[in-house]
């Protein structure tokens, strides 16, 4: 059974939209996705929703509200930061079991309303052992950041060129919430945040609504589809320090991304990424979260990773990551893992506009959240795998 | 027309109740300044800190042992900007392998001179071997020890 | 019409406890996972997948999975978790089978009522701006359910009957929770023993394609709106659409259905609930309840209540009673049976799940 996305809604993204309520937000990314999909709201079977954490926005269930279409059957996901990636996911796996023809998803993300989001993600840990801790999502990243340097001679500049390629990227994305043209000096000069991790290398906060229509094969008619080839995804352990002298792979080996995108690539029949995946969208919240996945994805090795990063700005055969700008231009993090799934089906489908990469034949968008725990991997194509 | 905000507070009450293995190693901390771990019946590391299943195995853990107090140092970071609602930096932060441990156990590194920033994050990245050091009062929390460079 | 012939239950447990000092919450969870995999007694090596229900302020921890879903076997396995009910959970882990994407599937809920305060996280399940002002809680809403149900001629005189019923098989149902708990301020006309007794609950099943005891014979799911003045007070539409869908996929009348085990927080809610799936006429589910016992025979709500792992909890005592494992409460030798789940706010999604012994 081959899923087609044949429908992508965003609504921009920004610090905050005191102008919109979360149902209006919603509702917006809905009627763009059934706009672009030709369809209306009675031809959706079934809606399925993500938003993590609700501490964000200081509300439960925050999409409630807008429930879309009258008694349809309705679920939602919260995996943290592929909320995203999981809802797009649960579509797909709706539609293959033939149980709905097609499914809308919806992401929403309402931090605009949190006025301390490092303490609520400090709130994410475990309360028994860790959580007196200052541990948050930029610390945790910088312990990681650390061990990439000492291990594989990552350097500063690394981490800021992989920052300024994003932002300049996202310069020519109207969707995204940060239009800056930062240089990777700029990036250097901004604060530290946490050793090493600068300032600029972290993404934004950001609020707004991403929405996509899955359909099955029967119903994409004219339509230009995005088909999803692979979509994979895996849970590693929580416990980091456990992680650190496990043999098959230690804390900066992204062990479920690598297992995740061996699955989707087998399904999407991908056996040289560097060279099949034209555009990649990766949820990298931070330059050294990116540097973890190049390896996991095939794109060279862990050693490799340095020099993979300084080639993308002189090899036009490499993969074009992030496009969009990725989680450095927007990330609402709810939305963020399927805003890559919605912006690498823009790239199949050739509606792009400014941010369209040349000849992308397939795209992969991944998802990463929790203790660098879970991750997903989904591979977009033109056509049908084989 | 205004755009209407309403102030709200996200503040829930919880008694977490942390269980019998986490009790008796936080029970260790207060009464005998030690730290303790599991052993998993199925794949045999010991697991710090202590807990009654392995996760990677799903099988109970048995025997408990005392690790440390020495260790080494294996990734670190030193926060640097104040956010909300969290202490004061500069801090640093790091997981260590106590000796006879399995697995990393993470907690803050007291003693180190931050004046510079860089020249802290280069003596740390050399990864050196560090003692569990007790504060004057253990309470039976996580944050009755830190560790600190030997 | 969906072909579900080839998804079973190969494995179920469920344990109600109140405060158990001796564990934290991801030992309550692996115990009752073993349980459920060791009854399905084929061990983790044949599991690839697993589905999760649980709520961030249901726990207390901001991502409640990332902690807590390796307590349930997530570890190198495609995981998801839904912030839905235990039953909604369960959809979906059955779409994955459906799909072809999982062989053998870990579905588990939870919910320590213990650890947290159940008003203040009611209370935030509704809107910031025109909802919680006024201070509003779930259970309210079950009371304006229930007075509406009985302003539009809703048999009452039955509830007192209805209500001995749930609690005597309460008492007897060896899985319910038997010391502890506690119940919250009732508001008019409910009354303390019509409420849920909160508990620390978690529910685990383990499914597969593999024929085993229990079979799927059909499920549906429905929604309602979130403003309850858009919503049928007393006649829960969407409990009546999921049932309808789940009952048109497993080609049977609800007259055909042998047990019932259905979701409500309240006594009124299960009465209602009755009415809604069309096993009684309107007005009439207090007088179902209070006289047939193949109605919640676990006790509903009574026995013990701990979001979102109800719906789960249903599913398990439903698959019990199919394989004449539910002990004193068991009934007969039961064919079929029903189960459902709610969730969002104040009820406004269900799922339901028709099962059959194989």
């Amino acid at each position: 059974m081959s899923v087609a996305i044949i429908g992508v809604g965003q609504t921009g993204y920004r610090r905050s939209f005191p102008d919109k309520s979360s149902r209006e937000l919603i509702w917006e990314a809905a009627r763009l996705a059934l706009e672009d999909a030709d369809m209306d709201i009675d031809g959706i079977d079934m809606v399925i929703s993500g938003v993590a954490p609700d501490a964000l926005a200081g509300e439960a269930s925050v999409e409630r509200t807008a429930m879309l279409g009258f008694g349809k059957p309705f679920l939602r996901i919260n995996t943290g930061g592929v909320t995203g990636s999981s809802t797009v996911f649960a579509g797909n796996t709706f539609v293959k079991s033939k149980r709905a023809r097609a499914v809308l998803v919806v992401g929403l993300e309402r931090m605009g309303q949190a006025t301390s989001s490092q303490q609520v993600f400090n709130t994410i840990f475990d309360p028994v052992y860790e959580k007196d801790f200052p541990l948050t999502t930029i610390t945790m990243a910088a312990l990681r950041a650390s061990m990439l340097m000492r291990l594989y001679g990552y350097t500063a500049m690394h981490w800021a060129q992989i920052a300024s390629r994003s932002f300049r990227n996202a310069l020519k994305n109207p969707l995204a919430h940060l239009h800056k043209d930062i240089s990777p000096q700029d990036v250097l000069d901004s604060p530290m945040l946490a050793w090493p991790i600068h300032r600029y290398e972290a993404c934004p906060m950001s609020e707004g609504a991403c929405a996509m229509v899955l359909v099955d094969k029967d119903m994409v008619g004219s339509r230009t589809p995005a088909w999803i080839q692979g979509a994979s995804s895996i849970t590693d352990s929580y416990a980091m320090g456990d992680r650190i002298h496990r043999p098959e792979a230690t804390l900066v080996d992204l062990l479920s991304l690598k297992l995740a995108a061996k699955r989707a690539y087998a399904d999407a029949g991908v056996d040289r990424p560097r060279e099949q995946l034209r555009a990649v969208e990766l949820y990298s919240a931070f330059s050294s979260a990116e540097a973890m996945a190049y390896p996991a994805l095939g794109f060279c090795t862990a050693e490799g990773g340095p020099r993979f990063v300084e080639d993308q700005f002189t090899d036009p055969r490499l993969p074009v990551i992030n496009p969009s700008g990725g989680p450095q231009g927007a990330n609402p993090v709810s939305a963020t893992a399927m805003v890559r799934i919605a912006e690498a089906a823009l790239q199949v489908r050739d509606m792009a506009g400014e941010r369209q990469v040349a000849d992308v034949d397939r795209a992969v968008a991944t998802g990463q959240g929790g203790a660098t725990q879970f991750s997903t991997v989904c591979v977009l194509g033109k056509r049908q795998a084989a | 027309m205004d755009l209407v905000t309403i102030e709200g507070k996200w503040a829930f009450n919880y008694t977490y109740f942390a269980g019998e293995s986490a009790s008796r190693f936080f029970h260790e901390l207060r009464e005998n300044q030690r730290i303790m771990g599991t052993r998993c019946t199925k794949c045999k590391r010991l697991l710090v800190p202590a807990r009654a299943y392995c996760d990677t195995c799903m099988a109970p853990t048995d025997e408990w042992k005392e690790v440390g107090p020495e260790g080494t140092l294996e990734t670190f970071t030193i926060i640097t900007t104040a956010f909300p609602g969290l202490p004061a930096p500069p801090i640093v932060m790091a997981y260590v392998t106590l000796d006879g441990a399995d697995t990393a156990l993470i907690n803050l590194v007291h003693g180190l001179d931050l004046s510079d920033i860089e020249a802290a994050a280069q003596k740390l990245n050399t990864l050196p071997r560090v003692r569990v050091k007790f504060v004057d009062e253990p309470k039976g929390r996580i944050t009755d020890f830190s560790f600190e460079l030997i | 019409m969906v072909n579900v012939d080839g998804v079973y239950i190969e494995g179920a447990a469920i344990e109600l406890s109140w405060a158990d000092s001796r564990r934290n919450l991801m030992e309550l969870i692996y115990d009752t996972v073993s349980k459920a995999v060791d009854d399905a007694g084929q061990g983790y090596d044949g599991i690839d997948s697993v589905v999760l229900a649980a709520q961030d302020l249901v726990d207390g921890r901001s991502l409640s999975s990332m902690v807590t879903a390796p307590a349930a076997g997530a570890y190198l396995r495609d995981e998801v978790r839904y912030s839905d009910d235990g039953a909604g959970a369960f959809a979906a882990a059955v779409a994955r089978i459906e799909a072809g994407e999982s062989e053998r599937t870990i579905v588990a809920a939870w919910g320590r009522a213990s650890e947290h305060d159940v008003e203040e996280l009611s209370r935030s399940l509704f809107d910031r701006i025109f909802m919680a002002p006024l201070g509003l809680e779930e259970l309210h809403v079950s009371a304006l359910n229930a007075q509406r149900w009985r302003i539009d001629g809703g048999d009452d005189g039955a509830a007192a009957a209805a209500q001995a019923r749930r609690g005597a098989a309460a008492r007897a149902n060896p899985r319910a929770l038997h010391a502890g708990g506690r119940r919250s301020t009732p508001a008019y006309p409910l009354r303390d023993e019509h409420l849920p007794l909160w508990a620390d609950a978690v529910a685990a099943v383990v499914i597969s394609g593999k024929p085993s005891g229990v079979k799927l014979r059909g499920m549906g799911l429905s929604s309602e709106p979130y403003w309850l003045g858009d919503r049928g007070l007393a006649q829960a539409p969407a409990l009546r659409r999921a049932a309808e869908r789940a009952l048109a996929e497993a080609k049977l009348d609800v007259g055909d259905i042998d047990l019932f085990e259905i979701d409500g927080m309240t006594l009124y809610d299960e009465a209602i609930a009755l009415e809604a799936i069309g096993l009684a006429p309107k007005g009439q589910g207090m007088r179902a309840l209070a006289e047939n016992p193949r109605c919640n025979p676990s006790g509903g709500s009574a026995a013990g209540y701990g979001v979102p792992a109800m719906g789960l909890a249903r599913i398990v005592e439903a698959t019990l009673q199919l394989q004449g494992r539910a002990g004193t409460i068991q009934q007969g030798k039961p064919r079929t049976a029903l189960a459902s789940g709610l969730s969002v706010t104040a009820a406004q999604t269900h799922t339901v799940i028709i099962l059959e012994a194989a």
